[in-house]
């Protein structure tokens, strides 16, 4: 009666993880229930249906979720919610997809009534095929992750015992000389693929892009990489040339720019949804090889046309990698079900706990408009409103006394609007990266930043994302998208590359105060908060009296 | 059930191994003859078999009978009797419906034979006694052994009759079957059934009726018989009895009906006499005797203290649940409907604000109102609000406000399950509302939880097994049904006993099983020993030995099992249990309050500890490992929005809830003060600083109201205002070195500081000085009255003249003196000719333009009489110039009466 898990009505399970028995409880819940949050004391995981189907589908069972929860439990489990679980995890695995000799891709079950009930379904109807006998239905092979998509959403999840493809064989080893797959990194490509299909959830900075070659090296095939913008394309290129005995040639580019189709081809999100007189012309690199393994790069930005297309490639292995799997869309569960389970997460603290990314100190600096500003932000239209308070001169010099706190150390300036990103460079006598800066450009900028050769440098959002810049040590977050909590996250990643001396890693995020700027700030800091990370609040008086 | 009376008669059922006791007592006094009725039975009784009589019945003393006779025809009415039946187990029952299909008076051995079959089941005839037992107790069955006699009423409504088929499925006898046949058919059957010929139909039937019932002879015509006879026999022996034949019956019919082994009912209808059928049925009057109750099997099994701590969890969550309930209404409950009770809606948004479904919710709201927590408030707008008797409820410990819970549930006769259904008039039944009560609730209740009892601990009930034995101890007269009340009530019970935490994971919990005064420990069934400070005084009584899982079947140590077992013939006396009556009854107040504090002091160390600390984090929430001390509990309410509740509480900080904390009084520095002394943790910097932030902006803008204000440029004269006594009376405040603020009225505030020597102007709302002049008071734009005339309105000319036409034309009407003709009558009357003279006489009015005298009927069928001038007749309709109306009108020719001409002037 003194476990160090209280399970809540909601469904929601606490952890207290002080106590002795918290590491083991952690093991035991960890299969069937989500970490949603993981503050200091208390951390809070959801039982979820899904999570219940991919313990199934992990190969738990009821019997043993139950015993977890009882087990760690310090209040009596509520009885209807040890009901619920076995009722709902015993849903999972009445419908099969398999491969039939003769029929090709079958659904069968085991009670006849839930296929009654799932075949009367209208968004069924239009996937299957004809009924070989009462407990089998073909499915078109085409709709395999449609059809898996739509059971999951009629509350009856499919097992899927069809396989996967082998694709077209092709040789990758990891080169794992000076240097070793770290053990996280390990488990995540082990769980990867035992699992056959999922996501990895990994802290920026925690090496995802090494979790993509093991898996690679593993599938030793052709292998299909989706990442979010050129920039990082040549960067995913230059790792994998580095650590793995892929060669140059080897590896394709496939974006706005070039268009080369080898054995591993690195192609953007944006390449592959450009639409022309209404259709995706490149969505046929799907089809252009038979690619063994797809990877999704920053899968949380996944957009709706590859989600389509994905739902189409049941049949080949996919990974799925980000830091942070939330959507403001609330798409998280498409990406699960399209994608696949998630197989591997670890909260961002117990990685830093490792010491694989730097411990970092977040700081909310409020300022305070000026009078001027007050009277123009009251009455501005709604749709300006953020904009004018995220972009009041106050930030200015409170931007201006962090640089010079930290001069020496490598600083990136990050903000939303290129007025103020503009003018702050100019003031810091820093170059500005934007939407319009070339792709040479970028590139020279950001590896001068990487040999110091600047010390400041100030970007835009298109700076969210895969930009590898182990330098920097100091970010100041000025203004963002309102309320994105993965920008936030995605920001704060650019700092947590481990330092080479080990220290610490700042990130200031400046709020102009009593305005929108801090309801959006409060939400986009929630990830984080989530994850652990304490913002310390600062007055500006404060900072700029420091300094 | 093992009834009181058992202990008043040895199980003997043989008159020749001994007088059972009753008779027994009386022959001491003189050898009585036997009872001639069942007033002279009951008289020979002891007082203590007519108090359980009576206590059985209770019909019976409502009011009081003025002696035996009375109280005998009392018992024998018919609603007393159905009464009585409706309550027999089932074992009870299907003895009285052998009974009923036995002969009157029947000896103790042809009871037994239709019980327990010619194969003498043991099981059966070691029950019997007790059954008859049951029967002679509740006074419907009485005589002795040889003579027994089921009481008439009881008699009418078990016999089988074509209307009413008896639950045996016989058939009448051969004498009433053949009581309207013609005596040659009754000789023709007799010889054909290989019998010698009688002298007269009686001793005819009587002698078929001997054959019918001699098995063996029996055998041996029907070994005779061919096989399509023996189907159709075998179709009909368990009933219903009745079949169709045609007019020319088919040879193997024939070969039946030639014996009198079906006899004609009625014309095309046959019926299987009632020896028939036993014969075919080797003597058993069912088709399945129940002498034993099916005991209760168990679904699972868990260890006890599962079993206690979950229910304990369950316990907590209820209090928890009732409490946050009547917090959700305690500003305001949700309106009471016309016909009583919530609204849908309402119990839809307590649904929600709960977090559980409508049934269960219905189910919470009840439980209050059971408890008194809730009522009607009983005022004009009538609403549901929390008693003055909750709030004695809050202050008690948590293991007493559940036992107040829990009994009122035990006791109460409202039945939360019924909500959402229909009553017979269709109306939607509401929670809180009326139609919701049914008596047996409480009884049903008590049984359930009782049956609970009667498995070993940790031990949940097969709910079906639960649900046949109820139906055994009070089966349904008439068909059976899955849904009758008493099985409805019993799931609800065991859905509700979960929800309260008298039952965890569906075993009865310790503190359960106190409450409703069960002992402690092992099952009851061997508990007469074992005796706890709850139920000590009920021990042995408060469950049944024959509760006792698997009791049933293998006699154990108990002594109701010893009784029962012995058989007939056993003299020996036999147990006496104290008072059994009413283990099928819920507890006396007294008990309950016994057996609930009982149950308290097993609950209250289970309960978890109310803690005085909270984990504070930066996320800025709190959470609280367990239930918190109250005062801790209500701060945080406030401070804070609850986000997940359970075993825990997870709370968050919001600007919002900060803000609402400094509304209600505290200031930041003790909030500070508050979570650092509550929590175990160093207050993280973000919740620190949003206190500080909210706290900053917090009531940085005031709002009061004034009524009126003193402002001027002069600093130096308001502060002479304001020191000047003369002012005190206004009341003045200096909301700023310029501005003065007071409740009193403009007015009152010019004229005192005029009175004090100062020259004020007054403001308008807009702040324009306001002149005095036009202090005037004004109304809006208005329009100036209408005059009021005199008399009426002088008449302009054309009214006039329209006026004097009218006034003369019924002038002319009513003076003119008519010309008398053949169908005018007396003068005043209206005029009336025949149909072909007012058309003649029309017409001619039309040609010469004459005006006429006409009576005229309307369609209101009232007469009047008009002078017209007709200008058209057509279509049997005439147009003219009324000037009685002073203007051009048609009548239908039909409604006028008749015409005359006017007098010539």
């Amino acid at each position: 009666m003194n476990g160090p898990l209280i399970v809540q009505s909601d469904k929601t399970l606490l952890l207290e993880v002080d106590h002795e028995q918290a590491d083991d409880c952690r093991r035991a819940i960890a299969p069937f229930a989500e970490l949603e949050r993981a503050p200091e004391h208390i951390h809070t995981y959801r039982v979820t249906p899904l999570g219940l189907w991919n313990a199934r589908a992990a190969g738990h069972d009821a019997e043993q979720v139950v015993d977890a929860l009882v087990q760690f439990s310090r209040y009596p489990v509520p009885h209807a919610l040890l009901v619920d679980i076995a009722e709902t995890m015993d849903r999972y695995g009445r419908l099969t997809l398999s491969k039939h000799p003769a029929h090709g891709l079958v659904l069968t079950t085991t009670d006849r009534p839930v296929l009654e009930e799932v075949l009367r379904s209208k968004r069924i109807a239009p996937l299957v095929g004809n009924r070989i006998d009462p407990d089998t239905v073909v499915v078109h092979p085409s709709e395999r992750g449609q059809i898996k998509q739509t059971l999951l959403r009629l509350g009856w999840p499919a097992e899927d015992l069809a396989g996967y493809v082998d694709g077209e064989a092709h040789a990758i080893e990891l080169d794992e000389d000076g240097w070793a797959l770290r053990p996280y990194q390990k488990q995540a490509v082990e769980n990867f693929w035992h699992g056959g299909s999922g996501v990895v959830v990994l802290p920026c900075g925690a090496g995802k892009t090494l979790v993509g070659a093991g898996a690679m090296a593993q599938a030793k095939s052709t292998t299909l990489i989706l990442v979010t913008n050129t920039v990082s394309a040549r960067q995913w290129k230059h790792e994998l040339v580095k650590r793995t005995s892929l060669t140059e040639d080897e590896i394709g580019e496939y974006s706005g720019t070039r268009k080369e189709i080898r054995p591993v081809t690195i192609a953007t999100y944006q390449v592959l949804t450009t639409r022309r007189k209404g259709v995706y012309p490149h969505l046929e690199l799907f089809d252009s090889r038979d690619w063994g393994l797809i990877l999704y790069d920053e899968v949380h930005l996944l957009p709706a046309p590859v989600f389509k297309f994905t739902a189409d490639l049941q049949a080949r292995r996919r990974l799925g990698l980000t830091a942070t799997l939330v959507r403001e869309d609330g798409r998280e569960s498409d990406v699960f079900s399209l994608i696949g389970p998630k197989r591997f997460d670890a909260p961002w603290k117990e990685i830093e706990a490792q010491g694989y990314i730097a411990p970092a100190d977040c700081v909310e600096v409020r300022v305070n408009l000026t009078d001027s500003e007050r009277l123009a932000y009251a009455t501005a239209e709604t749709e300006e409103k953020y904009r004018f308070c995220a972009t009041t001169v106050t930030k200015r010099k409170v931007t201006e006394a962090i640089v010079r706190r930290f001069a020496g150390q490598q600083i990136l300036v990050i903000g939303q609007y290129i007025d103020q990103l503009d003018e702050l460079g100019e003031h810091l006598d820093a170059p500005v990266i934007k939407g319009e800066t070339s792709n040479a450009q970028r590139e020279k900028l950001f590896e001068a930043f990487r040999q110091g050769e600047i010390s400041v440098l100030v970007v835009s959002k298109v700076a969210n994302f895969s930009i590898d810049l182990p330098e920097a040590t100091v970010a100041v977050q000025v203004s963002g998208t309102f309320g994105s909590r993965q920008e936030e996250a995605q920001r704060l990643g650019r700092v947590l590359r481990p330092k080479a001396d080990g220290h610490q890693a700042h990130f200031y995020s400046v709020v102009a105060r009593d305005t929108l700027d801090q309801d959006f700030a409060a939400h986009r800091q929630r990830f984080l908060a989530e994850q652990g990370y304490a913002y310390r609040i600062m007055d500006a008086d404060e900072l700029l009296a420091e300094s | 059930m093992r009834p009181p009376w058992e202990t008043l008669r040895s199980p003997g059922g043989h008159p020749a191994d001994g007088p059972p006791a009753t008779v027994d007592r009386m022959s001491s006094d003189e050898k009585p003859a036997a009872p001639r009725s069942l007033a002279e039975d009951l008289r020979a009784r002891d007082d203590g078999s007519l108090a359980a009589l009576l206590r059985a019945r209770p019909d019976l003393i409502t009011p009081v009978p003025t002696d035996l006779t009375q109280l005998a025809t009392r018992a024998g009415t018919r609603a007393s009797v159905v009464r009585a039946l409706e309550r027999l187990d089932r074992f009870a029952l299907q003895t009285a419906e052998a009974l009923a299909v036995a002969a009157d008076p029947a000896p103790y051995e042809e009871l037994s034979g239709l019980m327990a079959g010619d194969a003498a089941d043991p099981a059966v005839t070691a029950a019997l006694p007790r059954a008859l037992g049951t029967l002679r107790g509740q006074a419907l069955v009485w005589g002795a052994d040889d003579r027994l006699r089921l009481v008439r009423t009881a008699r009418e409504l078990l016999a089988p009759s074509p209307q009413h088929p008896s639950p045996t499925g016989l058939g009448p006898t051969v004498q009433e079957a053949t009581a309207g046949m013609s005596p040659g058919r009754i000789q023709e059957l007799v010889t054909t059934a290989g019998l010698p010929t009688t002298h007269d139909s009686v001793s005819a039937v009587t002698s078929l009726m001997t054959l019918f019932t001699d098995r063996r002879r029996m055998a041996k015509l029907l070994a005779g018989a061919p096989a399509e006879s023996r189907e159709v026999l075998s179709r009909l022996v368990w009933g219903p009895p009745y079949g169709q034949v045609t007019a020319d019956p088919a040879a193997h019919l024939r070969w039946l009906l030639d014996r009198g082994l079906l006899l004609p009912t009625a014309p095309g209808t046959v019926v299987l006499p009632r020896e028939v059928a036993l014969h075919l049925r080797e003597g058993r009057a069912h088709r399945a005797a129940e002498p034993l109750p099916p005991a209760v099997e168990a679904a699972a099994t868990h260890r006890p203290q599962v079993v206690d701590a979950t229910a304990a969890g369950q316990a907590y969550t209820a209090l928890a649940t009732v409490e946050e309930l009547l917090k959700d209404w305690d500003e305001g409950g949700p309106a009471v409907l016309r016909a009583g009770g919530l609204s849908v809606r309402d119990l839809k948004r307590t649904a929600v604000a709960l977090d559980v479904s409508e049934p269960v919710a219905a189910f919470w709201v009840e439980l209050a109102y059971a408890a008194g927590l809730v009522a009607s408030d009983n005022e004009a707008d009538e609403r549901y609000a929390a008693t003055p008797a909750y709030d004695e409820w809050l202050e008690q410990p948590p293991a007493q406000r559940w036992t107040r819970l829990a009994e009122a549930w035990l006791a109460a006769t409202r039945t939360p399950g019924l909500v959402g259904g229909r009553d017979a008039k269709e109306r939607t039944l509401s929670a809180l509302g009326p139609g919701l009560d049914r008596s047996a609730a409480p009884e049903v209740r008590h049984r359930v939880l009782v049956l609970l009892a009667g498995l070993p601990e940790g031990t949940a009930p097969a709910a079906e097994s639960v649900l046949a034995r109820l139906r055994w101890e009070r089966p349904l007269r008439g068909p059976q049904r899955d849904d009758d009340l008493r099985a409805r009530l019993a799931r609800w019970t065991l859905t509700e006993a979960e929800l309260l935490g008298v039952t965890g994971r569906g075993a009865l919990s310790g503190h359960g099983r106190a409450l409703i005064g069960a002992p402690a420990g092992k099952p009851a069934a061997g508990a007469s020993s074992g005796t706890t400070k709850a139920g000590g005084r009920r021990a042995g009584s408060g469950v049944d030995a024959s509760s006792a899982p698997g009791g049933s079947s293998a006699p154990s140590s108990g002594p109701g099992d010893t009784a029962a077992a012995s058989g007939p013939g056993d003299k020996l006396p036999v147990h006496h249990h104290a008072v059994p009556a009413h283990a099928l009854s819920p507890l006396t107040p007294p008990e309950q309050a016994v057996a609930s504090a009982a149950a308290a002091r097993l609950l209250a160390p289970l309960l978890p500890e109310p803690l005085d600390h909270v984990l504070l984090q930066a996320d800025l929430t709190a959470v609280a490992p367990g239930p918190l001390q109250r005062p801790l509990a209500d701060m945080l309410d406030v401070l804070a929005e609850v986000e997940s509740k359970g075993g825990a509480t997870v709370y968050r900080f919001t600007p919002a809830s900060v803000r609402r904390a400094l509304d209600s009084g505290r200031a930041a520095s003790d909030l500070h003060a508050f979570l650092a002394e509550h929590s175990r943790t160093p207050v993280p910097q973000p919740l620190a600083y949003l206190i500080d932030d909210v706290a900053r902006r917090h009531g940085h803008l005031r709002v009061g109201a004034t009524s009126a204000y003193v402002r001027c440029d002069d600093d130096a004269m308001l502060n002479e205002i304001m020191a000047d006594k003369r002012a005190a009376g206004l009341r003045l405040r200096r909301l700023a070195p310029t501005v003065l603020a007071t409740q009193a009225d403009p007015a009152a505030l010019l004229d005192g500081l005029r009175a004090m020597g100062f020259a004020p102007a007054a403001e308008s709302a807009e702040g324009d000085v306001l002149i005095t002049r036009a202090l005037a008071h004004r109304t809006p734009p208005r329009t100036a009255p209408e005059p009021v005339p005199d008399g009426p309105p002088t008449p302009d000319p054309n009214l006039l003249t329209s006026a004097i036409r009218a006034i003369r034309a019924g002038d002319l009407a009513s003076t003119t003196p008519r010309k008398p003709t053949s169908a005018d009558p007396a003068g005043g009357e209206l005029p009336r000719t025949s149909a072909a003279e007012t058309l003649a006489t029309m017409q001619a009015a039309v040609l010469t333009g004459e005006t006429v005298w006409i009576g005229y009927v309307n369609a209101e069928g009232s007469a009047t009489q008009r002078v017209i001038a007709p200008i058209r007749v057509e279509g049997g309709f005439v147009t003219a110039y009324d000037h009685t109306a002073d203007e051009v009108r048609t009548y239908p020719l039909h409604r006028v009466t008749g015409v005359a001409e006017l007098a010539d002037d």
